[in-house]
């Protein structure tokens, strides 16, 4: 993937909270337009990373840059307004705002930043026919609406900031089967319309099958990584990432 | 305690002991004797605000009532020291009691404004009361006799000296007590600790009752320090000084509430002379700058971060040689360094220092080291006693305004099974635990468990009684170690009482050191005895999710509800968890499980229930559900495993 432009690139990344170290030193490229995943096991990195590349964590070091510009160490609106959208674990819509108001608040950062505007109204009417069943409760507010829909919510929300990067964290995570399916369909469709994604999924074989690049963390470190059907095929991998999740 | 403790608190208890004969100065043996007092108040103050979180300005108040409380005694009845400090603490404690009440139905900002009002009441009271207090005149006494004999100032110190090692053994030994864990729990996570059967109502009116005795305890030995005491002492200002001194000390800190007292006594005598100002402000500066460059220097900091602090202690400096006199600008100084400090230091001063490069907090005594079990793990069995349905929801309904989150759900649970509780997001399935657990009362229907309805119950009384339950979105109590959260789970294995603590019982010590065990063997069980000292807010998700479980097993349960365990862990944690809740089966002890991982489901589960909009929609085996037409439709969808 060396041929393509980089859009996110780690470098090096060492994070963590308080005294307890995460990260050493990882290092991942998402390309223009690639969905890329990270795998690992439970604790072995993988939101503190998302959190370390949206801001929302000041990393120990290392270097993160998005679209070529440095972001490491700034603060989270700030790397918004350059472009990064984080769809974060556990969703964390504004409850008592309107699905209108949460998506429309998405787009804030397009308007206070150096990026152009672009057509608001336009994209909202776009994402809400990318998620139609956001269009049926545009009015409700978002604290009422089901675990699933506020997944959604959250996912559109993202795409509103018509961002370089998107980060998705866990979007599946406590979702009945039948919208799994849903939400991996709309991770297919994103990335047919060239939205570049770095995705973080408890269900790995899944998350490999949309993906074009895969990262495997280990205890804070990259132990393998590869495109994704190689990764999907790499038989240590299966065995330790793959085996006995739902399947799709 | 570590021995280098030990051996820094002896000193620091001779040194105070002998302060009065090494100066001679009444004043500042005075001086001492009020930050003594200050810091006793303070003890109390830091349980209800550092550990259960609520915001108490009625301090002033119990103080005064306290004061009031020896004071009259002693002009109307004559009573002797003794019978005045009990009764200070008693009445006192009383009063704590009814400021606890608007605790429990209110909180932030509005228990603010509640508690006050109280203090306010009680001023207005103790300046009305004209005959009992005095009115306005206030109340003139004497030094107390102890033992016959008539203290003088010197002795009187050591008395207050005595009685503030005193508090703080106790308000340590309670703080690290089944108790202090259940006010910390208070705030983590109210209803998780009623689900834990600590019940949130009486432990914060127990909170509120400890720390009005403290109150009380310091405001009569004011009252003898003083030997004048007025309502005007007692008002909003001394509420507020309070306050700012715990947060500025540093919340959940015996130290801290020292060195807050100490600034809330020192710093406006030290703003009263231009002078003393002018070394302060200097002193302060040095001392910034210092910091910064080590700061620097180590890499901690960086420039930017301490250009304020520094410009702003050097600014600080040079207005204290540009001023003449402090009259007009104490007050204005005052606010800006208090400011500044709640501004910069948000974890108060002993925060600041242990966060603070080489001086990391200590690591928790090794007390617990070699935790050793009688065989086997540590989840207790559970006798399977009565019949074979250990839990009968029938035709519960539950609504929410129009909306009816769960109607006329049956349910049959059978003793010893694993029942799968499984359905879209929304459905009902959430509402249903929080139904079971006593959180919702039921608009309608019967639930019983064990042959006992549980409708109407509590949800610590229904924790007790053998149903304990984990959370969809985690609910630990975060600023407590991983070891804590458990041991909260065990709060009632528990029989001592405040005295047991306060004297450490040899009943006290057994039921500690075997609750200790039994955490550490429940970590181990769950897998996270490397993380025993760990906070809990500290731990990957999934690691949280089975720190939930290991506290859940702690209540001994005879019926565990699992709400989404799986969620958010990879395939081999699942493998893991799918191997300890089957062990957790086979001790006897039935478990509701939801779940949408239907690898999960379908691998574990006796029998499965599904609900879609609030209805039972299908019952069975697994692969029965799992085939019905129904369930794929509204739940699995067509590509399910």
């Amino acid at each position: 993937m060396s041929a393509d432009t980089k859009m996110l690139t780690i470098t090096n990344l060492y994070a963590g909270y308080g005294k307890v170290q995460v990260l050493h030193g990882i290092s991942i490229d998402v390309s223009k337009g690639k969905v890329v995943t990270l795998i690992g096991s439970n604790g072995a990195g993988k939101t503190t990373t998302m959190r370390a590349v949206s801001g929302m964590i000041t990393p120990t070091a290392g270097e993160i840059t998005l679209n070529g510009k440095r972001i490491e160490g700034m603060e989270s609106y700030h790397i918004a307004k350059l472009g990064l959208a984080h769809s974060p674990e556990g969703r964390r819509v504004f409850a008592t705002m309107t699905v209108t108001d949460n998506l429309t608040l998405g787009a804030f950062p397009r308007l206070t930043g150096s990026r152009p505007k672009g057509d608001v109204a336009g994209d909202l009417e776009r994402a809400l026919e990318l998620f139609p069943r956001l269009k049926e409760r545009r009015m409700q507010l978002a604290g009422t609406l089901s675990g699933g829909e506020q997944q959604m919510l959250a996912m559109a929300r993202a795409v509103m900031l018509n961002p370089e990067v998107v980060l998705l964290d866990e979007p599946s995570m406590g979702l009945a089967p039948i919208l799994v399916a849903e939400v991996f369909r709309i991770i297919e469709r994103l990335k047919s319309e060239g939205v570049t994604m770095l995705l973080v999924e408890q269900f790995a074989a899944a998350a490999l099958g949309v993906a074009d690049y895969g990262y495997v963390l280990e205890n804070g470190r990259i132990s393998v990584h590869g495109p994704a059907d190689k990764l999907r095929n790499d038989p240590s991998v299966k065995a330790a990432y793959l085996g006995g999740g739902t399947s799709h | 305690m570590k021995r280098s403790h030990h051996l820094l608190a002896v000193v620091g208890v001779i040194a105070l002991l002998l302060f009065p004969l090494g100066v001679g100065n009444p004043y500042y043996i005075h001086l001492l004797e009020t930050i003594m007092i200050y810091a006793i108040l303070l003890f109390g103050l830091d349980i209800v605000v550092g550990y259960t979180g609520q915001v108490s300005l009625g301090h002033a108040g119990l103080f005064g009532v306290g004061a009031y409380t020896a004071g009259v005694l002693v002009i109307k009845l004559g009573a002797p020291l003794l019978v005045a400090l009990i009764a200070a603490i008693g009445v006192t404690a009383v009063f704590g009691a009814i400021l606890a009440l608007p605790a429990l139905r209110v909180t932030g900002p509005y228990l603010a404004m509640v508690t006050l009002a109280f203090g306010t009441i009680v001023q207005i009271l103790i300046n009305e009361m004209d005959w009992l207090t005095n009115g306005p005149m206030g109340i003139k006494l004497e030094k107390p006799s102890l033992l016959g004999h008539k203290l003088d100032e010197r002795e009187f110190f050591w008395l207050v000296a005595v009685l503030l090692v005193l508090s703080l053994i106790v308000v340590h030994r309670v703080l690290r007590s089944h108790l202090g864990r259940a006010f910390e729990a208070l705030r983590g996570s109210p209803v998780a600790s009623d689900c834990m059967g600590v019940s949130v109502y009486r432990y914060k009116v127990y909170a509120f009752v400890i720390s009005a005795g403290f109150a009380g305890l310091a405001g009569s030995l004011y009252a003898y320090s003083e030997q004048y005491i007025s309502p005007n002492s007692y008002n909003f200002e001394l509420t507020v000084l309070f306050l700012l001194a715990v947060i500025m000390g540093g919340r959940k800190s015996r130290i801290g509430s020292m060195v807050g007292a100490t600034i809330i006594v020192l710093l406006p005598k030290l703003l009263d002379d231009i002078e003393t100002f002018r070394y302060v402000s200097v002193a302060l500066a040095v001392l910034v700058i210092a910091t910064t460059v080590f700061g620097i220097q180590k890499g901690r900091v960086t420039a930017k971060q301490m250009a304020v602090p520094v410009v702003g202690s050097i600014a600080l400096a040079g207005l204290s040689f540009w001023l003449h006199t402090m009259t007009d600008w104490r007050l204005s100084i005052f606010g800006v360094i208090m400011l500044f400090v709640v501004y910069y230091l948000q974890d108060g001063i002993v925060g600041f220092v242990r966060s603070a490069p080489n001086l990391a907090k200590p690591k928790p005594e090794a007390q617990v080291a070699g935790a050793s079990l009688a065989g086997g793990d540590a989840v207790a069995t559970s006798a399977a006693s009565g019949s074979s349905e250990i839990l009968k929801a029938d035709g519960v309904l539950m609504q929410f305004g129009g909306l009816k989150a769960l109607n006329n759900v049956s349910l049959s649970i059978k003793r010893g099974t694993i029942h799968g509780l499984i359905g879209p997001n929304g459905s009902g399935k959430s509402t249903m635990m929080n139904v079971l657990t006593g959180i919702y009362q039921p608009t309608a229907g019967s639930v019983s468990f064990s042959g006992r309805s549980v409708v109407g119950c509590t949800s610590s009384d229904i924790a007790l009684s053998g149903i304990a339950r984990t959370f969809q979105n985690v609910q630990l109590f975060g600023e407590m170690t991983a070891l804590q959260n458990v041991q909260v789970g065990l709060h009632h294995t528990f029989d001592s009482n405040l005295l047991d603590v306060a004297v450490h019982t040899p009943r006290y010590r057994r039921e500690s050191k075997a609750a200790v065990d039994r955490a550490m063997g429940l970590l181990q069980f769950v897998g996270l005895a490397d993380l025993t000292f760990e906070e809990a807010r500290n731990l990957p998700y999934g690691k949280q999710r089975l720190l939930e479980i290991a506290r859940a097993l702690a209540l001994d349960p005879q019926l565990l509800l699992l709400d989404e365990p799986a969620a958010g862990l990879t395939a081999p944690d699942i493998k893991e968890l799918i191997s300890f809740i089957r062990k957790i089966r086979d001790h006897g002890i039935t478990v509701i499980l939801i779940e949408h991982h239907m690898d999960v489901v379908m691998s574990m589960c006796d029998t499965v229930s599904v609900l879609d909009f609030g209805q039972k929609i299908a019952e069975g085996a697994p692969a029965a559900v799992q085939a019905d037409e129904k369930v794929i439709e509204a739940y699995l969808g067509g590509t399910a495993a």
